[in-house]
């Protein structure tokens, strides 16, 4: 009995000085940031489908702990650029989307230049204009691409059945080869059914105007408001004109009520706004269908992973980062959330392919995005695109509020671009 | 006290000079100091968080600070400011600032006050009533504003619906948002919701330190319950109207949530598509976050604060004048 005593009193003693022996170990390690756990905290807006491959990533690699942070769209990009200035606070890995790229590249500094990290083995993986999106004029890299938003029009088939218009995609897409075939089809469908047929004059103007060759500015970062933004700008006029237009912010409480109260019944759609739809009106499943967008191609949106250089582990957050964008993840995402990927080799997976949305109809979603992906031409975004935009859209929306007529407004248009872009 | 007991002491034991000279100096440096380091705390936080980013906010004011173009930092000088004087935007945020400070700050006051005035009656259930004005101060604002945003919406909103019910936009609805008069109405009524039972129980306070023989004599002499209310009552609170005059001219110059949830496309900060009401602190977070041009937001920041300590003095000084000075 003695002995036995004696021998677990020893076992014991072993056990705990195991147990404190490896518990120092990981404390040293979390401190260090180098061998041992190291947490990794990934801010993003919305879904990303990362919950399963957080998993994924943390069954393969035991000492990365994986926090994810997902918040609101606009919020997140504010407060990395807080961070940013302060210096500290800022996420080990962050999503940037399109429309605030251009923001942050010019800050590239502030970010790990993914050149120095072995990023040029990516180039050739992406999207020529994907790529060069998110570098910096002096050769920076601070991103990774995720998704890309090549644009199709989405469109309620029970809506076009009632005012006696084509279901079938095919047969719709051969409805609006142009934009003004596109508002003919609107005029047909408010003068049947007495309802608005687009959400709003801003999403005729910016996914036209993502379809021409220059944006709103030049290369030389010049404002050229008579190219580009004048054709698309001509077009809402002529939408809002017609009686077409709801006149419905996009993203707010009234046009979420607007898609429930069937007060539009065409969007235009890049790949990541099908989600968009699926958790606004989830009970209109099978009533939405995609068809191709007038006037062919365009892109919406899409980001890019970027980490930070305030960070503390920022090799594991590379690591992480050419993980996520790697074939296997990007495919995963893409039948989890639907977000497009930005590498072109994986748009002739069989995987994104053959892929069909049940809620769109069963619609081959793969095979839609990725050609309109494929085929699209890049635009080169100013810096000072984003507060452009926003004022010329400030334009669009005082037409329809009724406080200016349509003939006058492109004067307006202009004068407040030029404010913006000199702001 | 403990100082009229302590100065006998050193005279009568004589011998530990020392110990006793010590607790003397000890004894002095509480009476004297303690107050100060009791209140320490207010003054240390607030140099850091009040009089630091003042101080550092009018240095920034005086430099090229532009997040989308490092390479352009440096001093600018007054740049700033003279840019801020020709500047149409900030001059229409200060017009927008002050009409919406006058819908909600007029009739926020005169409404409190009438009602702490019932208030001040004997009723049944008074706690509850008296409670009951404080519940919209104590909604989170957000959460209040989100409400009042679909209240006031174009279409299917409460507010439209009552317009109807008496005749009006029944064939176009109005779009609050769209026009200068009716989105500050739609503001200012979302401040006053939320601030008039506040004051209310500001001057409910006040009101009963007031004695009651004040009031019977002045009925004897035959004044009404409204004469008596300009009369007595409000010269009888003025200190406290003072305050709220004060507080709420600060208030109001520096609204921010309810313009910018109200508007359509609240990740603008353009309030309204023709900054119908754009108030000056929204021009600030516009500047600074959305153009990313921090010097010159900085600067605006600086021309707010003069501003409102201006305001505040004028109208500090207007009220004293309204009150007991008769």
């Amino acid at each position: 009995m003695k002995r036995l005593g004696k021998a677990t009193a020893a076992a014991g003693l072993a056990a705990a000085l195991a147990l404190t022996g490896c518990s120092g170990q990981k404390l040293e390690g979390g401190d260090k940031g180098g061998s041992g756990t190291v947490t990794l905290k990934v801010a993003f807006w919305g879904d990303m489908g990362l919950d399963k491959l957080k998993a994924e990533y943390e069954a393969a690699h035991p000492n990365v702990k994986i926090v994810l942070n997902s918040g609101e769209y606009n919020a997140q990009h504010e407060d990395l650029q807080k961070k940013l200035v302060a210096g500290t606070g800022a996420p080990d890995i962050s999503a940037i989307d399109e429309g605030f790229i251009v923001q942050f590249r010019s800050q590239a500094d502030k970010f790990v230049n993914l050149m120095d990290k072995g990023g040029a083995d990516y180039q050739s993986k992406y999207l020529p204009w994907k790529w060069q999106e998110s570098m910096s004029p002096d050769g920076k890299q601070i991103g990774l691409g995720t998704d890309v938003g090549g644009l199709a029009m989405c469109y309620r088939s029970d809506l076009f059945k009632k005012a006696g218009l084509p279901t079938d995609r095919d047969a719709v897409s051969k409805l609006w080869p142009t934009w003004g075939d596109f508002i003919n089809v609107g005029k047909q469908y408010v003068s049947k059914t007495g309802k608005k047929f687009v959400d709003s004059g801003t999403n005729m103007f910016n996914p036209v105007l993502a379809q021409q060759p220059v944006g709103f500015f030049d290369t030389g970062d010049k404002l050229q408001m008579d190219g580009g933004p004048k054709v698309a700008f001509d077009i809402s006029m002529k939408a809002i004109d017609a009686g077409l237009s709801a006149n419905l912010a996009s993203f707010q409480p009234n046009w979420d009520q607007g898609f429930k109260k069937d007060q539009f019944a065409v969007l235009a759609c890049p790949a990541w706004m099908i989600g968009h739809i699926q958790d606004t009106a989830p009970d209109q499943a099978g009533k939405w269908d995609i068809a191709a967008i007038p006037g062919g191609g365009g892109n919406w949106g899409g980001s890019w992973w970027t980490v930070p250089s305030q960070g503390k582990n920022i090799d594991a957050a590379v690591d992480f980062v050419k993980w996520m964008v790697a074939p296997e993840q990007q495919i995963e995402v893409f039948k989890t959330v639907g977000n497009l990927p930005s590498q072109p080799d994986l748009y002739k997976d069989p995987a994104v392919l053959d892929y069909k949305k049940e809620f769109m109809s069963n619609a081959p979603t793969g095979q839609i995005f990725a050609a309109t992906a494929a085929g699209l031409k890049p635009q080169y975004l100013g810096k000072k695109a984003g507060p452009t935009r926003v004022a010329v859209e400030d334009v669009i929306t005082q037409v329809q509020q009724g406080k200016l007529k349509s003939a006058d407004a492109w004067a307006v248009a202009v004068k407040d671009a030029e404010k913006a872009a000199n702001s | 006290m403990s100082l009229t007991q302590l100065r006998p002491s050193p005279q009568h034991s004589a011998p530990p000079v020392q110990q006793s000279r010590a607790k003397l100096w000890l004894y002095r440096f509480d009476t004297r100091a303690t107050p100060y380091v009791f209140i320490a705390p207010f003054f240390v936080l607030f140099a850091i968080f009040g009089l630091f980013p003042i101080v550092y906010n009018a240095v920034v004011s005086l430099r090229t600070w532009r997040l989308d173009e490092p390479d352009k930092d440096g001093w600018a000088g007054f740049a700033n400011f003279t840019k801020l004087l020709t500047d149409s935007d900030f001059w229409n945020a200060l017009y927008n600032t002050f009409g919406i400070f006058l819908l909600s700050t007029v009739p926020q006051l005169l409404l409190a006050l009438i009602v702490a005035n019932l208030l001040n009656r004997k009723l049944r259930g008074q706690t509850w009533w008296r409670i009951g004005i404080l519940l919209p101060y104590l909604t989170p604002v957000v959460a209040s504003t989100l409400v009042f945003s679909v209240f006031f919406a174009r279409d299917n909103g409460m507010a439209n619906w009552f317009l109807s019910l008496v005749g009006f936009g029944q064939e176009q609805p109005l779009d609050w948002r769209a026009d200068k008069w009716s989105s500050w109405i739609a503001i200012a009524t979302m401040v006053n919701w939320k601030w008039i039972g506040y004051n209310a129980l500001l001057y409910l306070s006040a009101m009963q330190t007031i004695p009651k023989d004040v009031y019977e004599a002045a009925a004897v002499d035959g004044a009404g319950p409204w004469r008596q209310l300009w009369r007595i009552t409000v010269p009888m609170i003025q200190p406290v109207v003072v305050f709220t005059v004060i507080l709420s001219t600060i208030g109001g110059l520096q609204l921010f949530n309810e313009p910018m949830m109200f508007d359509q496309n609240p990740q603008s900060a353009s309030g309204g598509s023709a900054h119908q009401f754009q108030t000056i602190a929204q021009l600030i977070y516009k500047v600074g976050w959305k153009d990313l041009n921090l010097g010159y937001a900085a600067a605006m920041s600086w021309a707010l604060f003069l501003i409102i300590l201006i305001v505040a003095g004028i109208n500090a000084g207007l009220t004293k004048r309204i009150g007991g000075d008769r």
